[in-house]
């Protein structure tokens, strides 16, 4: 060290030199230390960029959609259902000459549908007219009016799986993106994108300087590389070294990516608004929940409106700011001009249209809760935890959004017209085709959206009456003892519990009725001929008959179960009538038809499964009874309710204390269980046929409906037969009524009535 | 003195054409022999359901009773037979599904679709589709036949082999004499 001696300033230039040193010593060892540090920080970046970047994983809600409406000349639809049904599939009214657009046009709706991957078969958009004679399809064409025979349209999306509060994105390949988009998006966020290396040092400057005139954040001046790299790798603080990370990232991006692989994560990546509780990513999945269309059929104001989000989802989100939305669409719009994307006269024409978007989603949070509810509890029976969520599945159900919505309206209008206080009773309503067990509606809450308590599925409550077509199933099996005319005693009757305590049950009229028809006492339902017949068949065989039947009533078979005190879901008592309702084959009732991945491969199928049961002539005569029971007996009030009666078999179901009310009613083409009551078991009021019948007729009303003769089994025999004992008549006889017997179980003797056939003759004329 | 009294209901009227049907089954045969030369058979069982279908084919000069068909059913069952023809026996029965929801009662479906049950291996289900399709069926002719032919192939590869004879005896009882043409 060099020391200078001065007599006045000695001191002051030895400090100075001492700092001097000093200072350049640091300085050298934090440039040492900075070079040191930053180049491997920036080598690590590198390789944790690239890494993450390949091994990536988009996480995917797996998609639960309905049943693919099958539109062909004759099916039974009426327009406004058609409507329902393209609604739910996304379509709004408008030019049909657009995706997504339907036009009703009185007797006619001319449609665009959107294209659908369905698993075997990558179905095109297709625009149709579907022409109507009454409350039938009459013909299906094509624009250029050539008929089609049979018409699939896409399915409609009712939910996700188990939504996690994750995020939410439809994967979509770059080139599978609109042209515009991809060109728009690079004109409106990164018109360097082609050229730059993950930075755009001229967009940097020119964003400073637009902020430092402007005061505060304004322009990003990030590049699409540099979002990109924000929205997977960083947090979304907006520090320095964030940005320098986001930098160093981006460039090592580009080093080992290509534009087309980092454009197609861009836009499958983009946060572009909030469905709920899930991030909605992407402008495959954007184009869905905003527009109810796939990405490929949107428009160029629809594409432009997206774009401008990216900027801030929810500050431009068209649903809850349509102004400052539409003035960024219009702004997005104007860019897209200046770079020659569109032309002056599409830039007038998609300025001048207003925002419309599909607020369907939004209005309804969670459509279809209880349906989906049991297609969840079905799949985590079938499936483990981790392969059904985030995966990407496509579930396809049976559920039919047009009978869905009957069966919601059907409950809600029904419970709020026979409630003694608004609000007091809860209901569920289940909809299934017989012959293939689907499920086509499942309401459990007169709030149909709302989650939470599911009737349907798990309101164990006492059926009633509703049991008591088992009961007289296990007599009729016994041709040689009962028959459909066999008089039972409707009589007071005391049966001794196994607690010890003595059971009379009583009529629900208080009445005892004395030698009934057996048909008539179940058409009537009288508990004292019911419980006798009960015992004498056994209680035991009616526990192993519902569980025969896919049912399992529990283990206490007490005798109280033959006038219904066994509680069942609604779902069950389904399942229990669906074999009657299909002419005697069982089948497990299903909500899900085909489970297929990402890559529409199947993993799971759930075919039509039959199961002949065996008393298939005993089912037929029991079907025989309980059209009698809507013609003249506990469900005669029907017909009142009904402006056409396809020959609807149904029973009537109510507990003590008027706590429950059920209606079971089916044809060849529906079958459908209507319960109601209170949620607390408390006395409600209800009773079956004025509560719970009305409820299923105005339900059936709005649904489609074909005549279909019956078709009963060959060999069953018919006999007149004359009343009230059961004697052989002939059709001359005043009372006699055309009975269908099990071979050789049909009575013999001849009633009073009978004449020899000149006798007969003669009483003809003197009817005429 | 012997008095008529017993009335059946469940007579002929339900089935809105009756017509003879040589030529049809004349070209099911032919596609039936295509198919034997042109698609490997996937299991042993396909020519199960060909013994089942074949040998009715043969004696098809009897009486036919057909439903009228929905085009678009027949449209989803040709369907149905290509992708059986072409050994994809999922597909098939998935287009089959579809043309049962449209017309969930119709005989010719429920037998092609036991047929297709019976290639899988998939006996009960096979005798179950075979007994609706008899149930709501003609009860005779060709139909009736392949019904009962594919029961008792059914049963016997359950090994329920008294049933599968009854089975074998019923299937006699489809034929009946063609009405003499003028």
């Amino acid at each position: 060290m060099h020391y200078t001696y001065d007599q006045f300033g000695r001191l002051r230039v030895k400090l100075a030199s001492v700092l001097r040193n000093v200072l350049t010593r640091l300085l050298i060892f934090l440039f040492g230390l900075t070079i040191g540090l930053a180049l491997p920080w920036a080598w690590w970046l590198d390789r944790e960029a690239e890494r993450q970047f390949a091994e990536r994983q988009w996480t995917q809600d797996s998609r639960i959609y309905g049943r693919p409406l099958e539109l062909y000349a004759g099916k039974g639809l009426s327009r406004s259902d058609l409507i329902i049904e393209l609604e739910r599939i996304g379509l709004r009214p408008g030019n049909p000459a657009r995706v997504g657009r339907f036009r009703d046009s009185g007797s006619s709706i001319e449609l665009h549908a959107p294209a659908f991957q369905f698993p075997d078969q990558n179905q095109a958009a297709q625009r149709l007219r579907v022409r109507f004679s009454a409350d039938t399809v009459s013909r299906i064409e094509q624009s250029s009016a050539q008929a089609l025979t049979l018409v699939r349209l896409p399915p409609a999306e009712l939910g996700n799986l188990l939504p996690s509060g994750s995020d939410d994105r439809t994967l979509t390949r770059l080139a599978d993106f609109p042209p515009l988009l991809v060109t728009g998006i690079q004109a409106v966020e990164d018109r360097q994108f082609r050229h730059h290396h993950g930075i755009d040092p001229r967009g940097l400057i020119r964003a400073a300087w637009t902020n430092l005139r402007r005061g505060g954040l304004v322009q990003g001046g990030s590049t699409i590389t540099q979002q990109l790299v924000k929205n997977l790798f960083l947090s979304p603080d907006r520090s320095l070294i964030r940005k320098l990370n986001e930098a160093v990232m981006a460039i090592s991006l580009e080093r080992h990516f290509s534009k087309a692989e980092i454009l197609e994560a861009y836009l499958n990546e983009v946060y572009l608004g909030q469905d709920g509780a899930q991030a909605v990513h992407g402008f495959g999945r954007a184009s869905e929940f905003y527009f109810g269309l796939p990405v490929q059929a949107l428009d160029v104001d629809q594409i432009a409106l997206l774009i401008g989000m990216v900027r801030g989802a929810s500050w431009y989100n068209p649903a809850r700011n349509p102004k400052r939305a539409q003035t960024r669409r219009d702004f997005v719009l104007g860019q897209f001009l200046a770079t020659g994307l569109i032309d002056q006269a599409q830039h007038a024409q998609f300025s001048a249209r207003a925002l419309d978007v599909s607020t369907h989603r939004q209005r309804r949070q969670r459509p279809n809760a209880a349906f989906l509810e049991l297609v969840a509890r079905q799949l985590r029976r079938d499936y483990p935890d981790d392969e059904l969520r985030g995966t990407g599945l496509k579930v396809f159900t049976t559920l039919s959004p047009s009978a869905q919505l009957a069966a919601e309206r059907g409950l809600a209008d029904g419970l709020s017209r026979n409630e003694r206080e608004p609000n007091e009773l809860q209901g569920a309503a289940i909809l299934v085709e017989p012959s293939s067990g689907e499920i086509r509606a499942l309401v459990g809450d007169r709030q149909p959206a709302r989650r939470g308590f599911n009737r349907a599925l798990d309101a164990k409550r006492f059926v009633g009456s509703v049991i008591k077509p088992f009961v007289y199933l296990l007599a009729l099996a016994q041709p040689s003892r009962y028959t459909l005319v066999t008089p039972l005693d409707d009589a007071p009757i005391q049966v001794d519990l196994p607690s010890g305590e003595p059971w009379l049950p009583r009529n629900y009229d208080d009445i005892s009725h004395g030698r009934v028809a057996l048909m008539d006492a179940l058409a009537n339902s009288y508990n004292q001929a019911t419980v006798a017949l009960g015992l004498d068949v056994g209680v035991s065989a009616l526990f192993r008959l519902l569980a025969q039947l896919g049912v399992e009533p529990g283990n206490e078979q007490h005798p109280s179960a033959l006038l219904g005190a066994v509680a069942l879901t609604p779902l069950q008592v389904a399942q229990l009538y669906q074999p009657l309702a299909a002419e005697g084959y069982s089948t497990p009732l299903r909500a899900i038809t085909q489970v297929v991945d990402a890559d529409n491969q199947e993993i799971g199928r759930y075919p039509m499964r039959l199961r002949p049961i065996r008393e298939e002539n005993a089912l037929a005569l029991l079907d025989f009874a309980l059209r009698h029971t809507v013609t003249d007996g506990t469900a005669r009030g029907l017909a009142a309710h009904l402006s056409d009666d396809p020959g609807i078999r149904g029973k009537t179901g109510t507990t003590n204390d008027r706590r429950d009310a059920w209606f079971v009613g089916y044809t060849r083409q529906w079958l459908g269980v209507v319960w109601a009551g209170r949620d607390d078991n408390a006395p409600a009021g209800v009773t079956g046929a004025a509560t719970a019948l009305p409820i299923w007729a105005d339900i059936f009303e709005r649904l489609p409906s074909l005549k279909q003769a019956a078709q009963w089994p060959e060999s069953l025999e018919w006999f007149w037969v004359d009343w009230p004992t059961p004697l052989l008549a002939s059709e001359e006889c005043e009372n006699a009524r055309a009975i269908p017997f099990i071979s050789n179980s049909n009575p013999t003797a001849l009633s009073d009535c009978f004449e020899p056939v000149s006798t007969s003759r003669r009483s003809r004329g003197r009817r005429r | 003195m012997k008095i008529k009294m017993k009335i059946r209901m469940n007579a002929m009227h339900r089935f809105q054409a009756v017509r003879f049907h040589f030529p049809l089954s004349l070209t099911t045969l032919i596609l039936l022999s295509a198919c034997a030369t042109q698609a490997p058979a996937p299991t042993e069982d396909r020519t199960v359901a060909e013994q089942v279908r074949a040998p009715a084919a043969e004696q098809s000069r009897g009486l036919q009773v057909y439903p009228l068909r929905n085009p678009a059913v027949t449209e989803l069952s040709d369907a149905a037979l290509a992708a059986e023809q072409q050994g994809d026996l999922d597909q098939a029965a998935l287009l089959l599904e579809r043309a049962l929801r449209i017309q969930p009662r119709d005989p010719e479906l429920l037998q092609h679709m036991a047929e297709i049950r019976l290639e899988r291996g998939e006996w009960e289900q096979a005798e179950s589709f075979a007994s609706r399709s008899f149930d709501v069926g003609p009860r005779l002719g060709e139909l009736c036949q392949r019904n009962w032919r594919t029961i008792a192939l059914s049963r016997e590869r359950l090994a329920r082999f008294d049933e599968a004879a009854n089975a074998r005896e019923r299937l006699q009882a489809c034929q009946i004499e063609p009405p003499t043409r003028l």
